[in-house]
């Protein structure tokens, strides 16, 4: 009796199906008339693109500027205004462990193979700044017998193949046509793989809202005519900014007359930021 | 075929077909315009405001503090670097103008490995005596000139031209009166400074300014030789009104320029020990109201008041100016 009751007859299993074969052709055949109203302006997604000549912004148009960096670390004294005007400029959390950019310190001491590496967010330079919200080198090597020593400023390096955009599941993070690697903060999932992927851990994840976040170089001021905001206060040039595509702007002339580098080549991102003054120790 | 297989291939298809459909109405307008992204999001990115407002925007008030800044050294050092991000000021109120100098300014200057040599740095410690930086450096313009002008002249010759000097300031240069000063042992380097300014305009006194403007440069050269060479006596001048005691005190921020006990070694700034104490307050004074331009003096004594000003000054008048090593 059960059984009878639970089993469906083999005609009863064919009309049900037959019945949800007809409701699909059905709806098929319902939304594909109801698209053919719409259909066109689907179609007509590129022909909105005219006014692409002066996108994202009625000032700016990306396709005239190919931007980069330039670090000169023999500039670098390390006062990590850079840190803390990024931090404002971009609303990051204010704490020592979540930065957009950040400045290492390397330091060779005299009969030490080992080469002594430390950044803001360490406990010795957190304690000597007195809070997690200012930031500052602590003298801690003063008394050392230093053969050599120097800071390097550090960000993301909006390569020109960028691991972070191949690995993101949901287009969050792209690569604009001026060379600037951004994050839709409206599509990203938080599922970090971006920040797993990119090699030089120039990403963060962002918990206030989130979402991964980083480096935009201050996408909202170079499209303005501005420099980026590390640039704007860097009080000793160790940091520049400008375009490419110009073949006498301050950067061009940076990567033309200096032996400059790129950090971990062998990655194959093919960075945008470029070096000058660190050794093998810094990648 | 089989007639099941064809149905799960029309189900797949038609499947595959509603999902075709689906995806533009799903699908954000400027996602693809460019690539696998939200075009759109590129603008509302590109749109987000200023927070650094730049020194252009700066300076379209504060224009004497740009005059100021811009001819100093820290020139590339932009005002929103000390005084914080400038957005909403002036409407939401007045940036910071910060109080702990020393902190804020050995994080640049304070003396540490994988600084570059070209940086100016200074070690903390033997620096100021704890002392604020802005006591003796303007933050605007920090850069202090101690290039003195080193002085050629002849001291037999000057010796010639001080017969006109001596009626106020003493036949050997010890002056005879509280308010005018000693002159004997002074450095000779900034007695020509000081005697070109009095004739240039840069510096006026009722009696001084006639006198220097009827000195050759060579005079000037010669008198300063001359002064800095006689032998300077210990004040002889009325009893102060100060507190020597209290002055002491207040003194440890002038050591840095003015040297210990006011017997400074540095050629550019005068030395103050024993000078007539009427003459000292009256220059402070004059400094504080800023009769006598300077801008390190200017700042020094804009903090004192009239009793620091007589304490100073009684501290001072009693040193000995002789040095006593």
């Amino acid at each position: 009796m059960k059984k009878e009751d639970s089993a469906p007859t083999l005609a009863a299993r064919r009309a049900f199906l037959a019945k949800l074969g007809g409701a699909a052709t059905c709806a098929g055949a319902a939304l594909g008339a109801a698209t053919l109203g719409v259909v066109p302006r689907a179609a007509a997604k590129p022909e909105v693109t005219p006014d692409a000549a002066s996108f994202p912004t009625k000032d700016y148009d990306w396709t005239k500027h190919q931007w980069g960096f330039g670090v000169d670390a023999t500039k670098c004294i390390g006062c990590l205004r850079c840190v803390e005007a990024c931090k404002r400029e971009n609303d990051v959390p204010a704490n020592a462990h979540q930065f957009r950019t950040w400045v290492e310190r390397y330091v060779h001491v005299e009969g030490d193979a080992q080469v002594h590496i430390d950044s803001q967010q360490d406990p010795v330079n957190i304690e000597a700044s007195g809070s997690e919200k200012t930031f500052r080198f602590a003298n801690r090597y003063k008394d050392a017998k230093v053969d050599k020593a120097f800071f390097v400023p550090k960000l993301c390096n909006h390569c020109t193949h960028p691991a972070c955009v191949q690995v993101c599941p949901t287009g969050a993070t792209y690569r604009t046509k001026d060379g600037v690697v951004l994050i839709d903060e409206t599509y990203c999932i938080g599922c970090r793989y971006c920040v797993q992927a990119c090699p030089y851990g120039a990403r963060y994840f962002n918990e206030e809202k989130g979402v991964a976040d980083k480096c935009t170089w201050c996408y909202h001021r170079i499209t303005k005519g501005l420099q980026p905001a590390c640039v704007e206060v860097c009080p000793v040039g160790a940091r520049m900014f400008g375009d490419q595509n110009d073949k006498q702007s301050r950067i061009s002339l940076f990567i033309r007359n200096s032996r400059v580098q790129v950090l971990r080549p062998e990655s194959g991102n093919a960075p945008n930021v470029f070096y000058v003054g660190i050794d093998k120790e810094v990648n | 075929m089989p007639k099941h297989i064809v149905r799960l291939i029309t189900l797949l298809v038609t499947l595959l077909a509603v999902a075709a459909i689906a995806k533009p109405f799903l699908t954000v307008d400027s996602f693809y315009r460019f690539g696998h992204y939200r075009a759109d999001s590129v603008t509302e990115i590109a749109d987000k405001e200023l927070v650094y407002q730049t020194p252009r925007y700066c300076h379209g008030c504060h224009t004497e503090r740009r005059a100021q800044w811009s001819a100093g050294s820290h020139k590339t050092v932009i005002c929103e670097v000390c005084h914080g991000p400038a957005q909403g000021h002036p409407q939401n109120g007045k940036l910071a103008i910060p109080t702990d100098t020393v902190k804020l300014c050995t994080l640049c200057h304070e003396a540490m490995p994988g600084r570059p040599a070209t940086q100016p740095q200074i070690q903390v410690a033997q620096h100021s005596g704890g002392q604020q930086c802005n006591v003796c450096h303007n933050p605007h313009s920090p850069k202090i000139s101690t290039a003195a002008a080193k002085v050629t002249g002849n001291a037999a010759a000057g010796k010639d031209s001080a017969a006109a000097c001596s009626g106020c300031h003493g036949a050997d240069g010890n002056s005879p009166n509280d308010t005018w000063p000693n002159l004997a042992g002074q450095n000779a380097a900034y007695l020509a400074r000081i005697l070109a300014a009095y004739k240039s305009g840069d510096q006026n006194d009722a009696a001084m300014t006639p006198l220097a403007q009827a000195l050759s440069d060579t005079e000037i050269q010669n008198l300063a030789a001359y002064y800095a060479g006689l032998n300077c006596k210990a004040s002889t001048g009325g009893k102060p009104v100060g507190d020597a005691a209290a002055g002491e005190a207040l003194a440890a921020n002038c050591v840095a320029c003015h040297g210990p006990a006011g017997r400074g070694s540095n050629p550019a700034w005068p030395k103050l020990a024993a000078q007539k104490p009427g003459y000292l307050v009256n220059v402070l004074k004059a400094f504080k109201a800023g009769l006598r331009k300077d801008p390190m003096m200017a700042g020094a004594a804009k903090s004192l008041s009239d009793t620091d000003i007589a304490n100073l000054a009684a501290y001072y008048a009693a040193q000995s100016c002789q040095s006593t090593k």
